[in-house]
C-alpha cells in the first residue's frame, strides 16, 4: 500500500489490550482517508446504541493518506465518534506534529474503545503499543502534561493530551496536540476522558512515506509548496494570522457581535484584528509540520490584568469568540482566554458562544443570579470569565459551571424557559465566528447541511462566498454574490463533496485553496496510488458526504434537523447585511432536490447510493 | 482596452483619484496605515500605464511610472480591471484567485484599505466626472 500503511491500532481499554488490524484497499479508494474512512469504520462496527461518554463509544483517530508528506497543510488528521456535545455523528479536525509522527510510526489510525480501569495514557513508538499508567498526571492542565510527557518520551514524541475539561467530561472539552493544535469541536476530550484516557504519544525513528511515484509526486509537492507559499492568503496569514483580515470582515458583517445581535462595531475592528495582535503581543510565528504559511501565533502579554507568558497566541475564532461576541474588544484578554482554555481543554468557539448566549439570557433575564451562585454575566466582562467562568466550567464546578458546561443547547434545553431564542446553532453545536447574513447566505445552509452542526470548515463554502475558489473542471467558474441565495444551493453540492474530500484528506484549507482539482486527482494518485480519474475523487467526495448522512439518521436525524437558528438567519439590525433576508428555506429544498435527499427521512434515495457503489449502505437504511 | 482610448487615460483617472483621496481625512489616514510603496502596474495596457502611491513615512505621494526604489507591493492588472476595483466592481479576492490580479509582495498593508473601497468608489465617481471622464462611470 502507497502513503497510506493499512494498518490501525485498535485499542480495548477494558483490557488494557492493543492489536494491530489492517483494513481492505478498498476502503482507501473509497472513502478517502481521515473523516471519511472514520465514518466507515463506524458503519462497519460502531455500536449506535452506545452513548458517547460510555465505554461501548467508539473514539477514531485517523490519517489522511498525504500525513508524513513534507508538503504545505497536509500534516492534519481527523477524530471522530458519537458527540456528547450533540448526541450525533462529528468530527473535529487537529493541524500540528501527531499525524506525520502516527504514519511514520506505521499507523493510518487508532481506534478507541472500552474504559481503562485505571488512568492511563497510549503509547505508540514504531509498531509497538502499550497502555501506561498515568495516575500522577489526572487533574493536570495541557501544558503541564505535555511537558512531562516530552521528559518522559523523548523531545521527539508527539502527543495528544485532555485538560480538567476532559477529565470531567465536559460537553465540548478538546484534545491537544504540543499545547497549541486543538481537535476543538464536539467534545471528543470529554470522549477521552471517559475512557480514563489522559494522552497518546506517538514516536517513531525514522520519517518513512511510501509513494506510489515518488518521482511525479516530488515534482508536484515542489510545485504546489512554492505556490502555497507565495499565495497572497499565504503572505498574508504568515504575516498577521488568520485574524489578518477581521477588520475588513468586520466592515462586511462577517463577525459576530454579542451573540449575533449586532454586525457592526468599527472601534472593536482594529483594536483586535490581527496586524494589531502582531504589533502587540506577537513574539514568534509557529507553524504546523513541514508547513511555510506558519500562520500559528506565539504572543506574550507582559502586564495587566490579562498578562501571560510566552506561549500559544489566539487565532480569528478564538478572537472573536472572546472578543466581539463577548462584547469586548480587550484584545489580551482573548489571549489569556484562549491559553486558558488550551490548558484546561476547552473548545474555544463552544465556550466563547456557550457564554455569549448566557451573558444574553442573564441580560433579559431567562437566566438569574439564583442560576449561578449570584455570579453576574455582563457583556465585556473578561475578568469573570476568565477568573471564574472557564475554570467553573472545566471543573464543572458551582451551577453555572454545570450549566455553561452543557453547550448552549443542552443548557438552554435545562433551563426549559424562552432562552432557546438566542441560541447560534445547527444540530446542537454552536456556529463559528462567521455570521452568515454577512459572510454569505450559503453559509447558513452549509451550516445547516453539516452533519456535524454549524460549521465553516466542513466544506468551503466560506472560501467560495468571498470568491477564493475557482474549479471550472467542476462547473465552479461563476461569481457568487455573498449577501444573495443565487446560485447557493449549486455551489453548496460541489462545496460538500470537496469539503469531504479536504477533511479525508485531512488538507489545511487555507493551503489547499492552490491545488486545482486536476492536481487534487495526482496527488493522490501519485502518492496513494489511487488511480483515481476526476469523476472518481468527487465521487468519492460525494460518498462521504452521503455516509456521514447515513450515520447521523442512525441516529435518529431526520430532514427537519438540518436548519439553523433564527438567529443567523433573521435580518441583521445594522451593517453592511442590516434588513437583508436570507431565503434559508429555498435554498435548502433546491439543496434537497439537488443532492436527491428525501425530503422527510434528509438522506440520498436508494439509486443514489447505488450509483455511488452504496448498495450495502442504502440497503441497510431503506429496508 | 474597453473603457480608455489609450494608456495614458487611465494614470490620469488613477492619479486624481489618489489626489482626492489625500484630501478626505479618514482615507488619508488610512493610506497612512499603509505605510508601503505601492506599484500598480498596468503596463500590460502600454509601457507608460502605470503609476505608485507612497504611502511611508506618514506622507502619501502618487506618481505615473514605475517608483526608483524597490516597491514593498506590485500590483499587476489591466487598466480595464483597475477602473472596475477601483470602482468597486471587482471582488478583489476573486480577481486574485482568477489571476486578473497578480500581487507580489506584501499586501497586508492594503487589507487596511479593504474596509474603505466603498468610500473610494464614491470619490472615483467625483474624479472621474471632474475629469468630463463620466461616461466611463460604472453604475
Amino acid at each position: 500500500m502507497f502513503g497510506n500503511t493499512g494498518k490501525i491500532v485498535w485499542v480495548d481499554l477494558d483490557e488494557s489490550a492493543a492489536q494491530i488490524r489492517t483494513l481492505p484497499d478498498s476502503y482507501y479508494t473509497r472513502f478517502i482517508g481521515g473523516a471519511g474512512l472514520a465514518a466507515k469504520i463506524f458503519w462497519d462496527f460502531g455500536d449506535f446504541h452506545a452513548a458517547p461518554l460510555s465505554p461501548q463509544a467508539l473514539l477514531i483517530f485517523m490519517n489522511g493518506p498525504f500525513a508524513g508528506l513534507k508538503l504545505s497543510g497536509c500534516s492534519r488528521s481527523a477524530v471522530a465518534g458519537r458527540s456528547p456535545l450533540t448526541g450525533h455523528w462529528g468530527d473535529s479536525s487537529c493541524g500540528g506534529h501527531f499525524a506525520p509522527e502516527l504514519r511514520y510510526a506505521g499507523f493510518d489510525g487508532i481506534v478507541l474503545e472500552g474504559k481503562s480501569k485505571f488512568p492511563c495514557v497510549l503509547f505508540v513508538e514504531d509498531g509497538l503499543v502499550q497502555i501506561l499508567p498515568a495516575g500522577d498526571m489526572w487533574g493536570a492542565g495541557v501544558f503541564d502534561t505535555t511537558d512531562t510527557l516530552r521528559k518522559q518520551f523523548g523531545k521527539k514524541s508527539r502527543s495528544l493530551v485532555i485538560g480538567p475539561a476532559g477529565e470531567n467530561l465536559v460537553n465540548y472539552a478538546c484534545i491537544i496536540n504540543e499545547g497549541h493544535h486543538a481537535f476543538g469541536r464536539a467534545g471528543y476530550g470529554a470522549v477521552m476522558g471517559s475512557k480514563n484516557l489522559k494522552a497518546i504519544i506517538v514516536k517513531s525513528s525514522e520519517p518513512r512515506y511510501l509513494a506510489a511515484d515518488p518521482e511525479s509526486l516530488d515534482a508536484l509537492r515542489r510545485e504546489l509548496d512554492s505556490r502555497i507559499r507565495n499565495s497572497v492568503t499565504s503572505q498574508v496569514f504568515h504575516e498577521n494570522g488568520t485574524a489578518a483580515n477581521l477588520e475588513g470582515a468586520v466592515h462586511m458583517g462577517d463577525v459576530p457581535i454579542r451573540n449575533f445581535t449586532s454586525s457592526f462595531w468599527e472601534e472593536m475592528a482594529e483594536a483586535l484584528t490581527g496586524s494589531t495582535l502582531s504589533e502587540s503581543y506577537l513574539t514568534n510565528k509557529g507553524a504546523c509540520a513541514f508547513c511555510k504559511i506558519a500562520c500559528k501565533r506565539v504572543v506574550e502579554v507582559k502586564e495587566g490584568p490579562f498578562a501571560i507568558p510566552k506561549g500559544p497566541g489566539p487565532e480569528y475564532e478564538t478572537i472573536a469568540a472572546f472578543g466581539s461576541m463577548l462584547g469586548s474588544m480587550d484584545l489580551a484578554a482573548t489571549c489569556k482566554a484562549g491559553r486558558l482554555c488550551n490548558d484546561l481543554g476547552i473548545d474555544t468557539i463552544t465556550a466563547g458562544s456557550t457564554i455569549a448566549w448566557g451573558m444574553e439570557a442573564y441580560e433579559k433575564s431567562a437566566i438569574c443570579a439564583n442560576d449561578t451562585d449570584g455570579i453576574v454575566l455582563t457583556w465585556g466582562d473578561l475578568d469573570t470569565v476568565v477568573k471564574t467562568i472557564l475554570p467553573d466550567i472545566a471543573y464543572k464546578k458551582g451551577k453555572l459551571g454545570k450549566l455553561l458546561g452543557l453547550g448552549s443547547f443542552q443548557a438552554s434545553a435545562t433551563l426549559a424557559n424562552d432562552s432557546w431564542q438566542w441560541l447560534t446553532i445547527s444540530k446542537g453545536m454552536e456556529a463559528p465566528m462567521h455570521d452568515p447574513r454577512g459572510g454569505g447566505h450559503g453559509l447558513a445552509l452549509t451550516y445547516a447541511i453539516s452533519h456535524r452542526g454549524a460549521c465553516h470548515t466542513a466544506n468551503p463554502m466560506l472560501f467560495m462566498e468571498m470568491g477564493a475558489c475557482y474549479y471550472p473542471e467542476i462547473g465552479f467558474e461563476y461569481e457568487l454574490e455573498p449577501m444573495s441565495s443565487e446560485n447557493k444551493p449549486e455551489s453548496a453540492l460541489l462545496a460538500v463533496q470537496i469539503g469531504a474530500i479536504e477533511n479525508s484528506s485531512c488538507f489545511c484549507q487555507f493551503a489547499d485553496r492552490e491545488i486545482t482539482i486536476p492536481e487534487w486527482v495526482q496527488l493522490f494518485n501519485y502518492s496513494a496510488g489511487y488511480g483515481w480519474g476526476l469523476e472518481d475523487m468527487m465521487s468519492a467526495g460525494l460518498r462521504v458526504f452521503y455516509l456521514q448522512r447515513l450515520l447521523n439518521y442512525r441516529f435518529g436525524l431526520r430532514a427537519s434537523d438540518d436548519d439553523i437558528s433564527s438567529r443567523l438567519i433573521e435580518p441583521a439590525v445594522d451593517g453592511a447585511p442590516e434588513g437583508i433576508e436570507i431565503d434559508f428555506n429555498s435554498m435548502k429544498r433546491r439543496f434537497y432536490e439537488l443532492a436527491n435527499l428525501d425530503e422527510t427521512l434528509g438522506i440520498p434515495d436508494h439509486r443514489t447510493l447505488e450509483s455511488l457503489g452504496m448498495n450495502d449502505e442504502a440497503n441497510l437504511v431503506w429496508s | 482596452m474597453e473603457y480608455w482610448k489609450d494608456q495614458h487615460e487611465p494614470i490620469i483617472a488613477f492619479l486624481k483619484l489618489f489626489d482626492k483621496a489625500k484630501q478626505d481625512q479618514e482615507l488619508f489616514e488610512g493610506l497612512k496605515k499603509v505605510n508601503q510603496l505601492i506599484w500598480f502596474d498596468y503596463t500590460e495596457d502600454g509601457p507608460d500605464c502605470s503609476f505608485y502611491v507612497d504611502c511611508r513615512n506618514g506622507q502619501v505621494t502618487s506618481q505615473q511610472g514605475k517608483p526608483s526604489e524597490e516597491p514593498d507591493l506590485v500590483m499587476s492588472l489591466s487598466a480595464d480591471d483597475a477602473h472596475r476595483s477601483w470602482s468597486n466592481k471587482l471582488n478583489p479576492v476573486m480577481a486574485i484567485t482568477r489571476k486578473k490580479i497578480r500581487v507580489k509582495g506584501s499586501a497586508t498593508g492594503l487589507l487596511k484599505l479593504a474596509p474603505k473601497l466603498k468610500k473610494v468608489a464614491l470619490i472615483y465617481e467625483q474624479a472621474l466626472n471632474e475629469l468630463n471622464f463620466s461616461e466611463k462611470i460604472l453604475k
